[in-house]
Formats: C-alpha cells, sequence, structure tokens
C-alpha cells in the first residue's frame, strides 16, 4: 500500500477519507445516535442538521477566556484534541481505504485515539473551574481504567495475525469474523469505546446534575465546537478500529456504512438501557471485570495458539 | 444549617443555578476526593411574600393565591386552607363534596409521585425512565384537564365545598388511566427492584435510620422508607379518608431505593383509593353555604401533601381578611436529613439524596434572617439599613 503524493495526497489528507469527509460523517453518526436514543427514549429528537446547527452556532460564539487560566493552553488544547483523531483517522480504514499504514500504525492509532480524553482532561484542569476540576479527575481517571482493557482488546486480533499493522490484520481476518472466536475481545472493545465516548453509563466525567458539563464547562465558542468535532471523529475512528479488527474488516464504502451503522445502532441501545455509574464503580467495573476478561481471552488465544502448534 | 467538618478543603457549590437544581436553593458540598465532608444549606432565593399577601385579601381571594404556593401539589394546599377556614366558620362540606376533594388529592398524589420517579431517576442518570415515567404522567394530567379545566392548578375547592360534580363520563376516563398507570406501575417497580445498575446507584445509598428520622423530624414518604409511620391521612384522619382508611407503606431500609419503593408502593394504595371513592361516592350537595366573614379564632389544619404532613395555620379576628396564615410545607421538615445524609457520601449521589426528600424550594422559602456565626447584632435591618447596604455594595463592585 503506497502513500499518495503530490494532490492525490492533499485530497486524501483534507477531503476523502480524512479531513472533511471524517468530520462530515462524524456529524451524521451525531445524529443518528442522538436521534436513535430520543426515539427509544419516547422523544422526538434533533432534525438531520442539528448537529452542524450546533458547531456553526459554537463557531460564531465569543470564546470566553477564564481568568486565572493559561490562555494559550486554554486555545491550543482543543485544537491538539481534534488534530490528533484526524490522524488516527488517517490510519483507519475510513470508507475502505487506508492514507496511510507502516508496521506499527495500530499502536499509533490507540494513541492518538487517546488524546482527546488527556486533552480533556488537562482542558478540565486549565480551567481552574471548581467543576471542571472534579470533570477533569474523573475524565484522568476513568482513561486510566477502560484504557488497558481496551487496549488489550485491540491486541487480541494483532497476536492472531502477528502484525502491528491495521491493514495486515485486516487482510488476515477479512476471511472470518473475530466477532465469533474472540468475542469476549469484541465486547470489552465495546464497552471500552463507550468509556472512550464518555456515553451513558460511563458519562460521571460529564454528569450534568452533579458537575454541570465537567471538563469543558468553562469552554464555549470555537473551543467547545472543536472538542464535539473531536468527540465526533473519534466514534468513527473507534466504531471503525473495532469494525476492521472484530466484523471482518473494511473493503468498501457500503460495507463501512453497513458495519459502522450497526455497531452505532448498538451503542446507541446500550445507552438508552442504563444508568449512570459513580466513577468508582466505573474503575471498580474495568479493572475487577473488564481487564479480566480481556486476560482471559488472551489466555485462551494462548492455548488455542500452543495447540495449534 | 451546616452539617460535618467546619475546614473545607474544596467545596463543590450546588446552586442557586445548577442543572441540579429545578428551583433555586443553594448547597455547598465540601469534598475530599469524590468523598463528601460538610454540607451547608442557604434556602430563601424563592421568597415570595406569599403569607404577608395573603394578611391582604379576603377569605375567597385567599384560595386562589395559597393554591399557587405550589405548581405539584396545588390542590392540597386550596384544601388544608378550605378545611381550616371551614373550622374558623364551623362549616362542614358535604360528604360528596370531602370526596371529590380526596379523589383530587389522590390524583395529585399519582402526578407528584410519577414526577418525582422521572427527575430523581435522571439525577442518577437513567433518562429513559425519565422519559417514560413523564410520560405515562400524561395520562393523570389528561384526567385532571377533564375533571377540573386544568393541568396545575386545578382550583376545585371552595369555601364550603367543591366546584364540580364528577359525571359518569368521568368516571370511565378515570377507570381506564388509573388501570393503564397501575400497569406502568408495576413496571416500573419492577425496574427500580431489579435493574442491576439502577439498583447498585440507590441500595444501601443515603441511608437514613428510623433513630435519625425520629431525630430530625422527618416527615411523609421520606419518613416511611425509614419505618417511621408519619401519614396525616392515618394518624389524624380527614374529609373522607375518615370513611375510607388508608392502608400506610412502610419500608424500613431507609435508603434511596426503600424511598422508590414506597412511593411507587404508595401509587397503588392511590389507585385503589380512587375506585373506591368512584364506588361509594355520596350523594348530595357539592358545597354549603359560608359566612363571609369566620367568627375571630384560630384554627390548625394538617393534610397529607404528597411529600409529606402540610401545616396552615390560620387566625381570624372576625374580619374580611385573615390576620395571620401560616404554612409549613414538607421541604423543610425533611432538609435536614440532606445534610446528615450527604456526609460520608460520594459527591455523585448527593443530586439523588437531594431529590429523594422531593424537594420543593419555593413552596418552603420563607423570608430568612441571616445571622453569622460568633455575630449576635440583630440580623432584622430598617428599610434605610438596606438602602445603605445595597448602594455601598454597588459602589464596591465598581
Amino acid at each position: 500500500m503506497n502513500a499518495p503524493t503530490g494532490l492525490g495526497a492533499l485530497v486524501s489528507l483534507l477531503i476523502f477519507p480524512g479531513g472533511l469527509f471524517v468530520l462530515a460523517n462524524g456529524l451524521v453518526f451525531e445524529w443518528i445516535d442522538r436521534k436513535l436514543i430520543a426515539r427509544l427514549q419516547n422523544r422526538i429528537g434533533p432534525r438531520w442538521y442539528q448537529p452542524l446547527a450546533d458547531i456553526i452556532k459554537l463557531l460564531a460564539k465569543e470564546e470566553v477566556v477564564p481568568e486565572r487560566a493559561d490562555p494559550r493552553l486554554f486555545f491550543a488544547l482543543p485544537i491538539v484534541a481534534l488534530a490528533g483523531v484526524l490522524t488516527a483517522a488517517l490510519y483507519l480504514p475510513i470508507a475502505g481505504r487506508f492514507v496511510f499504514s507502516f508496521p506499527g500504525d495500530l499502536i499509533v492509532t490507540v494513541y492518538m485515539l487517546s488524546l482527546l480524553t488527556l486533552c480533556t482532561g488537562l482542558a478540565g484542569a486549565n480551567t481552574r473551574n471548581r467543576f471542571a476540576l472534579v470533570g477533569a479527575t474523573r475524565t484522568l481517571t476513568q482513561l486510566f481504567s477502560y484504557e488497558v482493557p481496551f487496549f488489550l482488546a485491540m491486541l487480541g486480533p494483532a497476536a492472531v495475525a502477528g502484525s502491528w499493522q491495521i491493514a495486515d490484520i485486516m487482510a488476515h481476518n477479512s476471511q472470518q469474523w473475530l466477532l465469533f472466536i474472540q468475542p469476549i475481545g469484541f465486547v470489552v472493545a465495546l464497552i471500552g469505546l463507550m468509556g472512550k465516548l464518555e456515553m451513558r453509563p460511563f458519562d460521571a466525567p460529564e454528569a450534568e446534575t452533579e458537575i454541570v458539563a465537567g471538563a469543558l464547562t468553562e469552554y464555549s465558542g470555537r473551543g467547545l465546537a472543536l472538542f464535539y468535532l473531536g468527540r465526533n471523529v473519534e466514534l468513527i475512528g473507534g466504531l471503525t478500529l473495532v469494525a476492521t479488527f472484530y466484523l471482518g474488516g473494511i473493503h468498501n464504502v457500503l460495507d463501512y456504512f453497513l458495519k459502522t451503522g450497526a455497531l452505532l445502532i448498538v451503542l446507541a441501545s446500550l445507552q438508552t438501557l442504563m444508568t449512570r455509574l459513580r466513577i468508582d464503580q466505573t474503575v471498580g467495573l474495568w479493572w475487577r471485570v473488564g481487564a479480566l476478561l480481556a486476560l482471559a481471552q488472551w489466555l485462551v488465544l494462548i492455548v488455542i495458539g500452543e495447540v495449534a502448534l | 444549617m451546616t452539617t460535618g467538618s467546619v475546614p473545607k478543603r474544596f467545596s463543590i457549590p450546588i446552586g442557586p443555578q445548577h442543572p441540579a437544581l429545578k428551583e433555586p436553593g443553594h448547597f455547598d458540598f465540601s469534598v475530599d476526593g469524590e468523598v463528601v465532608t460538610g454540607a451547608t444549606v442557604r434556602l430563601g432565593y424563592a421568597h415570595r411574600g406569599i403569607e404577608k399577601a395573603a394578611e391582604n385579601q379576603n377569605w375567597v381571594q385567599n384560595l386562589y393565591l395559597l393554591e399557587r404556593i405550589c405548581g405539584i401539589c396545588s390542590h392540597i394546599h386550596a384544601t388544608a386552607y378550605c378545611l381550616g377556614v371551614e373550622k374558623l366558620a364551623d362549616v362542614e362540606a358535604p360528604p360528596r363534596a370531602q370526596a371529590i376533594r380526596v379523589l383530587i388529592a389522590e390524583l395529585e398524589r399519582v402526578h407528584s409521585h410519577l414526577l418525582w420517579l422521572g427527575v430523581t431517576a435522571h439525577e442518577a442518570g437513567f433518562d429513559t425512565l425519565f422519559m417514560y415515567s413523564w410520560r405515562d404522567r400524561e395520562t393523570v394530567m389528561d384526567i385532571l384537564e377533564s375533571l377540573t379545566g386544568n393541568r396545575v392548578n386545578y382550583s376545585a375547592n371552595m369555601l364550603g365545598g367543591v366546584k364540580f360534580d364528577v359525571t359518569d363520563d368521568n368516571r370511565k376516563a378515570i377507570e381506564r388511566g388509573v388501570n393503564f398507570l397501575e400497569t406502568r406501575t408495576r413496571h416500573y417497580l419492577n425496574v427500580v427492584t431489579t435493574d442491576q445498575v439502577f439498583v447498585q446507584r440507590t441500595r444501601g445509598v443515603g441511608v437514613i435510620t428510623r433513630e435519625q428520622a425520629e431525630q430530625l423530624g422527618v416527615i411523609g414518604p421520606t419518613a416511611r422508607a425509614s419505618g417511621v409511620l408519619r401519614d396525616v391521612r392515618v394518624e389524624a384522619p380527614y374529609a373522607a379518608y375518615r370513611d375510607i382508611p388508608v392502608q400506610p407503606v412502610i419500608e424500613t431500609a431507609g435508603d434511596l431505593e426503600a424511598r422508590f419503593v414506597v412511593r411507587l408502593k404508595e401509587l397503588f394504595e392511590s389507585y385503589r383509593l380512587i375506585r373506591v371513592i368512584l364506588e361509594q361516592m355520596p350523594p348530595g350537595d357539592l358545597n354549603v353555604r359560608m359566612p363571609r366573614r369566620p367568627k375571630a379564632g384560630e384554627a390548625i389544619s394538617r393534610v397529607e401533601a404528597p411529600r409529606g404532613e402540610l401545616f396552615y395555620f390560620i387566625k381570624s379576628n372576625g374580619a374580611d381578611n385573615p390576620e395571620r396564615v401560616k404554612v409549613r410545607t414538607p421541604t423543610l421538615c425533611n432538609m435536614a436529613s440532606v445534610l446528615v445524609t450527604a456526609v460520608g457520601q460520594q459527591l455523585a449521589d448527593v443530586p439523588m439524596i437531594l431529590a429523594g426528600i422531593d424537594p420543593c424550594f419555593s413552596c418552603n422559602d420563607r423570608a430568612v434572617t441571616i445571622s453569622k456565626a460568633g455575630d449576635a447584632t440583630s440580623a432584622v435591618w430598617s428599610w434605610q439599613q438596606l438602602r445603605q447596604y445595597s448602594q455601598a455594595y454597588y459602589r464596591r463592585r465598581l
């Protein structure tokens, strides 16, 4: 797989499948998520252009920098967060096409996908708001709880394929769906994705009834819009990653929309069923159950590997 | 009022404006990490001067004023006032009127408890239950509207009786609605006691022991969830409750789950009462003639609002207007329990503990005098002092 050059590279980076396409796709998926949850909760839900309208409104608004916050960090963090997840999207088969690929890109991608959470936590700590501080603490606490099981769940398919390159792993399991071979890993990955995206029941970091908007309480205007966009791109990236590894890979545009869309429906349904967990319950759940499950999956893989050899 | 340790490490202010509060109130929770170590409350943001206004209006006008103390349990305020004034005037409303009063009070309890279920589920982040319970609450709102013409301030009472009758059409609509709500309530009771994730947030959280409940003077469903039987309908029956005894619902656990269970089981009791009243509706007049001015004297009237005991003290000097109307709403009695139970709990549980007593701030707010700790000087200011203070305050701000 050769990296594109010249005009082709610019198009792949900025328009399709990177850049604009990912952003637009993110807005559409956000709408599907919101609409589905609303319908499942017996509400009407937003109109199709609502996520876009939110972003436009936020971009047009004045951005208020809180006193005592470091303004450079305040402006830089949302940009870094969005840049991180957009970069991650380049190494993923968004719409069935890799822009870049190199041995070991799995590690880079998973790290880039965590950058948003890290930036959110730092942003909360930087603004020195009490709610934001509690939110930031919770965001980072949660990061340390779901990240390890999620990573282990990502490494399962990698171990089977014997490669750290996403394209290789996808090629290796395009014949069979790992969902059926490593079901525990799939469940951990999917639930880990909900933790990453701070979806219910893992939305303690932004629990509105306790700490207003969590780490992003002081953000308004452009910074908030960029964080929202970043979250949408992370949704796309996470869904694509899970579909690539566990649903037999993504080979064309139709394949992409079918598989990520199906996963999105599952996520939306799970969100409506759940009550928000307290942060101590979240941590307990991940370390007592999530990590153990991921390790159990590994044990199974190793035993099967030994037997097969 | 303050509980727990005084030196604050890190305090989380909740209110006067906060997404968890639908009305203004101020709470200050000092926390150590996620654990609450101290709690302070300040009430009085929504003081509306209703008691004072009641002294300037005549006996009939007050009916409409006092009904607007609470937007959720409006009928029970009017009932308490009517019963008190009728006591002063030595008049008793006819049995049919008493039955209709109780019928509407029970429908109102259904609406209030369903509303509470949704709000408290929302505080826990269980929005699905919130949306569904509020959808089903529309059924009882529609019934109330078809009965009285209004969804909130029904204006059903008048001094000496009630304003309207229950027709056969109403009776059928109520029976249909109650049957539907009964199946839904059974479902909700099942959800709040068996949903594993939800139970994790309620079981053993915010426990008020029986001793604490008695010591703090907790009332209403909150007390009944702690094993204390406090229900005016049982202890001192009024209106039609004298003929139709209420079977109180008691739970002993005292935690949030018990508060959910008590309120949901009380709904079944309300459905039963509604059916019994519709069956045994006594015939006769809807009201009797009231004198324009009740005799001079004092009357106390206690009724069971959805949140607990509602207390009215009414004093008449035989004039067109009452001399004094004092209202004590149940929220005030239960507020202390929030501060006591919040200490030692996780911050995440605090909104639920607060919502667990079903607080209604603006019903509860009266004029407050604030005295700083250690400062014994009078906190009642003259108009002149208040003016000086406000001018100095804004000069400082500029």
